[in-house]
């Protein structure tokens, strides 16, 4: 159940960073795959935030048509770097430690796919670092907002539970 | 502290995953993006992983293939070395006694031709000894008595007059070669007739005696019996003029070298007597 959990929500993830980067243009730097990713290395389990971030990346690629596994890679990378820096980092109540872990998370993962193309290929757009950057302080941005929101949420769950 | 373990071991297993799920991508990747060439990145490094794996691979067959050649093989080698050395050796001493064989051979056939013109018979007999001192110039031959040789009987060889029987026992008799300081025989120059006696000195070469200052002698002359001395047949040939110097006197101070080798004699033949009227040779 798990599993399929974890399939779905990654699928989802994709289709709704479609559906809203057709709609809003600024959607189209927000990373949703990443930060649902930085949703299981922070909530769930960093090991399962892993393969939440090789399946959200394969199925990217796909829709972007790229080749499958340049998206895969660096999500799966972005994933380690999240789950590592938030066990290592004091990350509560503390909005610009998790702005400067999301954005740099999303740098890795631009800079590989960057690298990777470059590598594979012996080619890459001209704009791709720019655009990187910008993509990297909106999900950023976004992520600190969504994970506060997150944790006043469990909080109050948890403040009832007592 | 102890909530620090199992952060690090979780820590540990989301690495090992990481690095495999990242080898996966890039190899998803490399079976989609093909090279400048149009090989499948995928081929072109899992031929490049290859390359050092099949040639240390290769290395090491290399190497144990080279030791297995050179070692053990020429384990192997050396035996068979050993075996073939064993075998050149036999086939040697087979070799040689095969030519000694083919050498005897033409010596008892020259010996057989030279009885066979001869109207005695002719007792075939091996060398067995030859006198303690080398300058006594005896043999000793494997026949006596009981074959029939007797004191005085001519011995011979192939090319020639070896000498006279002095002694006999039963089975051995003892030879006075021509050489012997004793030894005398009455002979003839080949193209002059001119009789003479050829005595031994001792020494390789024979004394041609008697021969007048005036006589004609040639150097290369071959000097034969002329049976006057009722010892040896008449005609057989003895040796050859070596040196002749006239003027000293009445005669000629002539020296002849026998034809036989007597330093490397064999086989011989006793010439028997009586003598018969049909020819009759045996040889061992």
């Amino acid at each position: 159940m798990k599993y399929i959990f974890l399939a779905l929500s990654s699928f989802l993830a994709i289709i709704a960073q479609m559906i809203a980067g057709e709609n809003f243009f600024l959607f189209n730097f927000l990373d949703l795959s990443l930060l649902l990713a930085a949703y299981w290395a922070i909530y769930r389990s960093r090991m399962q935030a892993l393969f939440v971030g090789s399946l959200t990346g394969i199925l990217l690629d796909a829709a972007l048509g790229w080749p499958l596994g340049y998206n895969g890679f660096g999500r799966t990378l972005a994933a380690f770097v999240i789950g590592q820096c938030w066990k290592r980092f004091n990350t509560a109540d503390q909005p610009w430690v998790r702005f400067s872990i999301f954005a740099a998370a999303s740098c890795i993962n631009s800079a590989s796919i960057y690298l990777l193309f470059w590598f594979m290929q012996r080619s890459s757009s001209g704009i791709f670092p720019g655009a990187s950057l910008l993509q990297a302080v909106i999900t950023a941005g976004v992520g600190v907002v969504m994970f506060a929101a997150m944790d006043g949420y469990r909080r109050i769950q948890t403040h009832k539970a007592h | 502290m102890s909530s620090e373990l199992p952060s690090r071991v979780n820590g540990q297993r989301s690495a090992a995953v990481l690095i495999p799920l990242l080898v996966l991508q890039l190899a998803l990747l490399s079976l989609q993006i093909k090279t400048p060439s149009g090989t499948l990145l995928f081929k072109s490094w899992t031929m490049a992983a290859q390359a050092p794996v099949l040639s240390l691979f290769a290395r090491i067959t290399g190497g144990v293939g080279d030791f297995w050649r050179g070692y053990f093989w020429l384990v192997g080698a050396r035996a068979e070395n050993e075996a073939l050395r064993e075998a050149v050796q036999r086939l040697s001493l087979l070799n040689g006694a095969y030519e000694q064989s083919r050498l005897e051979n033409e010596r008892l056939r020259r010996l057989l031709t030279l009885s066979d013109s001869i109207e005695r018979r002719a007792l075939g007999a091996r060398v067995t000894a030859r006198a303690p001192s080398f300058l006594a110039n005896l043999v000793y031959i494997d026949r006596g008595k009981r074959h029939g040789v007797r004191v005085d009987a001519p011995v011979i060889s192939g090319e020639g007059i070896v000498g006279r029987v002095l002694l006999v026992s039963a089975d051995q008799a003892q030879v006075q070669l021509i050489t012997n300081p004793g030894a005398a025989i009455g002979v003839m120059l080949e193209n002059s007739r001119t009789p003479g006696v050829l005595a031994g000195t001792g020494d390789p070469l024979l004394e041609l005696k008697y021969i007048g200052d005036t006589d004609p002698v040639a150097v290369g002359e071959v000097v034969l019996s002329s049976g006057l001395d009722g010892i040896l047949p008449k005609g057989m040939t003895i040796g050859r003029v070596v040196e002749v110097e006239k003027g000293k006197g009445v005669f000629q101070a002539i020296r002849v070298k026998p034809l036989v080798d007597l330093i490397h004699l064999e086989e011989v033949a006793v010439l028997l007597d009586p003598p018969i009227t049909e020819t009759s040779s045996r040889i061992p």
